[in-house]
């Protein structure tokens, strides 16, 4: 077994521990990993954004364009982005409402698109879809199986969260067994949240026994 | 104090110590368990295996660090058979911090591995912010969106850039995703706009979530979490990260597993004590 003699694994070591720490209880090591990381991290996207998209998208073609021509549909959303740091001082704060609407009104606009086209339709679709058409009989048992649950869990999970009417008799029974499938649902994520867990541990203990002890490959 | 007591007022560190050391001891002596390439992981590699020689895919590195350990091989694993197939590829980002992550694998697997040529074989355009915004405008024009890669050079200064401007020069895009912005975004305005086929690869947390997608055919497959990187590896026949993680995994659910048993044992004795 051998170290590495790098420097900046040794940090990114010393930083990974700092955070694990916390688990045996919180310390100054740990406030220090945390605040390098949160520091860091928005440094690095100020800067990112400023030379990468602020900088060619918006500044040179307004004042710097060389042999393009000058773009001065661009002063449009300077001012708009000028305004929202209006926000800073108590007199002007009022004038962030403008950036603030505009973002908001077309995020607004493509949300609602998206939501339709993308996400109700092809769903709605999907639901009923092995059911109109006419090959369902062509299905294997257990393609017509899935169908059969999906548009059971649909229909009894949407009946539990219909509360216009009273949960008792077939309705209630159908709410009821909305709430099995809610419950697998939520054991579903709940399993892929723990292996999710387990793969960030583990990322972290090859690198601690990979790059820097050098005890694994 | 009785075995029952003891049990369920355990030192929660010794919990966590368990769970380092089931993790820590298959990685020093792995256990090599196999792993089952499930259909979601199947179909994306046949979808890439189907694609003609110079096809154009669009690989999107929507992922930071912390989301590495799960997507980063996965990315490796697809980027090796686009390339090993002579494939094109256009890479973008939406996450600023996921950038450097995309120039190593580009690094590793392009030029190392199969010795590709900048701008001819691939190209990288680094962070495109925007999001939704931005996507929509991708699918209609690339070079609108992209006006230099990663280095500076314009975009009309690449290549391989000449011949794609759209989303109907694509043939196949995927996403590596651990959020927002990612595979919703690719779906809900980018698919939904463009059609074509779409894959994600996803961090496990989310991964739940894009099976419905898959049953609508808005994508064409699913690479879920490390378990998913591990069965590409195993598809493009080159065992990585996820691979050897994979026995650690396995086992430490395991652990988990004689937890959540144990603990609903204590509750189930405790309940029947207080009666």
């Amino acid at each position: 077994m051998y170290m590495t003699t790098g420097l900046w694994p040794w940090f990114a070591a010393a930083l990974t521990l700092a955070i694990y720490s916390f688990l045996y209880k919180d310390n100054p090591f740990y406030k220090i990993a945390e605040y390098i990381f949160v520091g860091l991290s928005a440094g690095y996207w100020a800067s990112y954004m400023f030379w990468n998209y602020a900088k060619p998208n918006l500044f040179d073609p307004l004042f710097w364009p060389g042999d393009a021509a000058r773009n001065y549909w661009n002063i449009i959303p300077l001012i708009l982005g000028l305004l929202m740091f209006t926000q800073l001082f108590r007199q002007t704060s009022w004038m962030v409402r403008f950036p603030l609407t505009f973002v908001l009104g077309v995020a607004l606009g493509l949300q609602i698109i998206a939501t339709v086209e993308g996400d109700i339709i092809p769903q709605l679709a999907g639901t009923f879809d092995p059911f109109l058409k006419s090959n369902f009989a062509a299905y294997n048992f257990w393609q017509a199986a899935g169908s059969i649950v999906i548009l059971g869990g649909v229909i009894t999970t949407l009946t539990y969260f219909f509360f216009s009417i009273e949960h008792r008799g077939a309705f209630g029974l159908s709410a009821k067994t909305g709430v099995y499938f809610l419950m697998i649902s939520f054991g579903a994520s709940f399993g892929y949240t723990v292996m999710a867990r387990i793969s960030l541990l583990i990322g972290r203990l090859q690198f601690l026994l990979g790059d820097w002890l050098h005890v694994i490959k | 104090m009785s075995i029952l007591d003891r049990i369920s007022n355990l030192d929660r560190r010794i919990v966590f110590v368990a769970v380092a050391l089931a993790v820590i001891i298959p990685l020093l002596i792995p256990v090599g368990l196999p792993v089952e390439v499930t259909p979601p992981v199947q179909k994306v590699y046949n979808v890439i295996e189907s694609l003609p020689a110079g096809s154009v895919v669009l690989v999107s590195i929507d992922y930071d660090p912390s989301g590495a350990p799960e997507l980063y091989p996965a990315t490796l694993s697809v980027m090796r058979q686009c390339f090993a197939r002579n494939l094109k590829m256009v890479v973008i980002g939406m996450w600023a911090t996921g950038v450097p992550l995309g120039q190593r694998a580009l690094k590793q697997v392009a030029l190392d591995e199969y010795h590709k040529q900048y701008g001819v074989d691939y190209v990288n355009f680094g962070f495109r912010p925007g999001g939704a915004v931005m996507l929509v405008n991708l699918g209609r024009n690339i070079h609108d969106v992209c006006r230099q890669d990663v280095y500076g050079t314009p975009i009309e200064d690449i290549p391989m850039m000449e011949e794609i401007r759209s989303a109907k020069d694509i043939a196949f895009t995927i996403t590596f995703s651990m959020g927002d912005p990612g595979s919703d975004q690719w779906i809900w305005y980018y698919h939904a706009r463009y059609r074509g086929n779409l894959a994600t690869a996803q961090t496990a947390i989310g991964a739940p979530k894009y099976y419905q997608y898959m049953q609508t055919g808005q994508l064409v497959g699913l690479i879920g979490g490390m378990k998913g990187a591990a069965e590409y590896e195993t598809l493009v026949k080159q065992p990585g990260l996820a691979t050897i993680g994979m026995d650690a995994q396995s086992i430490a659910h395991m652990l988990i597993i004689g937890f959540i048993v144990l603990g609903n044992v204590i509750y189930w004795f405790e309940k029947r004590r207080k009666k």
